[in-house]
């Protein structure tokens, strides 16, 4: 693969976070260039989520940047904070998928998906209808348009989700362990339209669990250990032949 | 305000306390029987008891008491303005009292039931053993905050002329034409009592939590 | 004439109580609705001292008799100057006073929310007043349906106070024409009757919200 010369679509530079005194993110940098797709692997505490949440800023890193197309996030140019309407605004940019789904219960499938559009981004309701209707049949989901979260599968929900996300038409979508709440059965629907996003050309940053789309569909993978990237490479280098004792106790592990 | 009508107060206060300890020592324990009824479904009565809740929880206690006392004495009652004072507070609050006991005998545990039936156990016994002292603990919160509410609303009972911690001001501000100082001070005096309420209510809400089943 | 008739020849004394009864808790009701889902955002705010604020007059309202309230309005507010009439003095307390009740009673919800709610509209680019509006409040409102039911009851219960303050609301009207003909029965059981249909109509309006909220897998058991 080789490297582009472009600027990245997303930089994040040194990053680090604690909680509680304990640094959970360690100077943590990263390059997503467009249309890749990078995994964050790593086990349990390793700050993988954590970083994730620190890149569209739902938590606020202690130090470190972020840069969205260039544009910093959370940060104005001044260094001082952004406001609330500032960071919603840029966060328009980013989609997020979680683990626990957060659908919107008092919506229904089709409200949830033409919600954001519309009184965010101030679109017509005929077009986001449109672009909902548009993307839930992208994710399989076009018959359940009229049904409320409730009464939807762990798996539709997720798909659900992506629609959302999707519906804001951003330029990175963020996957914080999208598919670790589903029932083993459920899961390959997820990955599914996942797999389908990324052969798009979608640019995504997936924390996840499933070694199989790590090494299928990612051109890298960040492996994190104790809040630091210790590893980073193509999933074929790290796979078969991980350099650091971690990450190849990791992977017997996760065989 | 003069020491006077300090004591005054302090007088007025008294009276709310006692009125409001008897109500709450009538309607608790009428709201179970009640429930008890209303739970046993018994042809008339239990249909008596659903009126009798959803028109006591509708029926503002001032409205309740003015009509008490100046209705009874036509159906021969004789009643005094305390007396009625008391009544209508009963009356109100033993139909809130009603649904927390119902809900709380509702909610039971269905296997203890069981139990307590596979040991031979009557049901006047099994009531009284086993249910109603969990009833009891798991009422209470609640049984709390509606004395809580039972306080707050006893400024009713001032219209029909019973000289409680409320109408005491009015008697003060009639004499000194100063109507704050008194009312402040009473309000001072019922967040007193009140929070003594809602803090023992939060203590019993804790404690139930520990307990549940 | 009977007592009855008497009462039936009255009924413009009534009905006017009973509009002002409505009236009055028409407006404060949506009043405190709309103050405490404004008042909202504030129990979380960034600064203490708004929250210490709003903790003192919250934990102040639910501490005081609602007639104390509204007797330190009506004699506490000439002493800075306002004059208010009387019908005006008591939309003001009821509102004031209950708008701490619904903060309440949101707020509660609003601690019991996933936080995943607030986060996932936080990442579609939601922040502040549309957050709450489009997002988070039909979720308590849906929630808490039968608890704010209960304290529209109470709301209405209220009114009736006003009378002591010279308001002529349906308790007075009925306790006026009582004492006017010496009629005692039939006012208050026109009154009471009245009472129990609005808060018949308040259970049915709630239940119908409820029942929407379960549609939607919300509302507490």
């Amino acid at each position: 693969m080789a490297a582009s010369e472009k600027k990245p679509v997303l930089q994040v530079d040194d990053i680090s976070k604690s909680f509680d005194g304990v640094e959970v993110v360690r100077n943590v940098s990263l390059e997503v260039h467009s249309g890749d797709t990078i995994s964050i692997l790593g086990p349990s505490g390793s700050g993988k989520s954590t970083l994730l949440r620190c890149i569209n800023w739902l938590e606020q890193p202690d130090r470190g940047e972020v840069y969205l197309a260039g544009n910093r996030v959370g940060r104005k140019e001044d260094g001082q904070l952004m406001s609330d309407r500032e960071l919603a605004n840029v966060r328009t940019q980013m989609g997020m998928v979680f683990q626990s789904f957060n659908l919107w219960p008092h919506f229904t499938v089709l409200q949830n998906v033409i919600e954001a559009p519309v009184h965010v981004l101030g679109m017509t309701k005929d077009d986001a209808v449109a672009r909902a209707e548009q993307l839930l049949e992208k994710v399989g989901l076009e018959v359940k348009r009229d049904a409320y979260p409730y009464s939807l599968s762990g798996g539709q929900k997720q798909r659900v989700a992506i629609a959302r996300a999707l519906a804001m038409s951003p330029t990175v979508m963020l996957f914080d362990e999208p598919t670790s709440s589903l029932d083993p059965e459920l899961v390959g629907e997820v990955l599914s339209v996942m797999r389908d996003l990324a052969a798009e050309g979608m640019t995504m940053v997936v924390v996840t669990h499933e070694m199989s789309f790590a090494r299928d569909v990612c051109q890298e993978v960040v492996f994190m250990n104790d809040g630091q990237v210790v590893e980073q490479s193509t999933p074929e280098k790290f796979f078969s032949n991980p350099r650091t004792d971690r990450a190849q106790r990791f992977l017997t592990r996760h065989k | 305000m003069t020491a006077g009508d300090y004591q005054m107060l302090l007088d007025g206060a008294w009276t709310t306390i006692w009125i409001s300890l008897l109500a709450i020592g009538g309607g608790v324990p009428l709201g179970l029987v009640l429930s008890l009824i209303r739970v046993s479904r018994f042809p008339v009565l239990s249909q008596i008891v659903v009126l009798y809740v959803s028109l006591g929880r509708a029926t503002p206690l001032l409205t309740l008491a003015l009509f008490l006392f100046v209705t009874l004495p036509v159906f021969g009652v004789n009643i005094d303005k305390y007396t009625a004072g008391v009544l209508a507070l009963t009356l109100n609050t033993a139909s809130f009292n009603t649904e927390v006991w119902r809900s709380a005998y509702q909610s039971f545990p269905q296997s203890q039931i069981e139990a307590a039936r596979a040991t031979g156990m009557t049901r006047a016994l099994y009531f009284r053993r086993i249910m109603l002292p969990q009833m009891w603990y798991a009422s209470l919160p609640s049984l709390v905050n509606e004395m809580t509410l039972l306080v707050k609303a006893s400024p009713a009972i001032a219209v029909i002329g019973v000289v409680d911690l409320t109408r005491v001001t009015n008697r003060i501000a009639a004499q000194t034409y100063e109507p704050l100082p008194p009312i402040l001070v009473a309000g001072a005096m019922y967040m007193l009592f009140i929070s003594v309420l809602v803090r023992l209510q939060r203590h019993l809400e804790k404690r139930a939590e520990r307990y549940a089943t | 004439m009977t007592d009855l008739e008497i009462v039936l020849n009255e009924w413009p004394r009534l009905a006017s109580g009973f509009a002002n009864t409505l009236l009055l808790f028409g407006i404060s009701a949506l009043g405190a609705f709309v103050l405490g889902a404004l008042m909202l955002g504030a129990f979380r705010s960034r600064s203490k001292i708004v929250r210490v604020a709003l903790g003192y007059f919250v934990d102040g309202m639910r501490m005081l008799p609602f007639l104390i309230f509204a007797y330190l309005l009506y004699y506490g507010l000439p002493t800075f100057g306002v004059r208010l009439d009387a019908w005006t003095v008591g939309l003001l307390g009821l509102t004031i006073y209950h708008c701490a009740y619904v903060a309440e009673i949101l707020r509660g919800a609003w601690d019991q929310l996933p936080v995943g709610q607030t986060e996932s509209a936080q990442a579609h680019g939601y922040h502040g007043f549309r957050l709450m509006r489009r997002i988070v409040l039909p979720q308590l409102v849906l929630n808490s349906a039968p608890v704010l039911g209960n304290q529209l009851i109470y709301m209405l219960k209220d009114t009736s106070f006003l009378m002591i303050i010279t308001v002529k609301e349906l308790t007075y009207a009925a306790s006026s024409i009582q004492s006017m003909y010496f009629v005692p029965l039939e006012p208050f059981l026109i009154a009471i009757a009245l009472y129990w249909a609005i808060s018949l109509l308040i259970e049915g309006f709630v239940a119908v919200v409820h029942r929407s909220a379960k549609e939607r897998g919300l509302g507490r058991v």
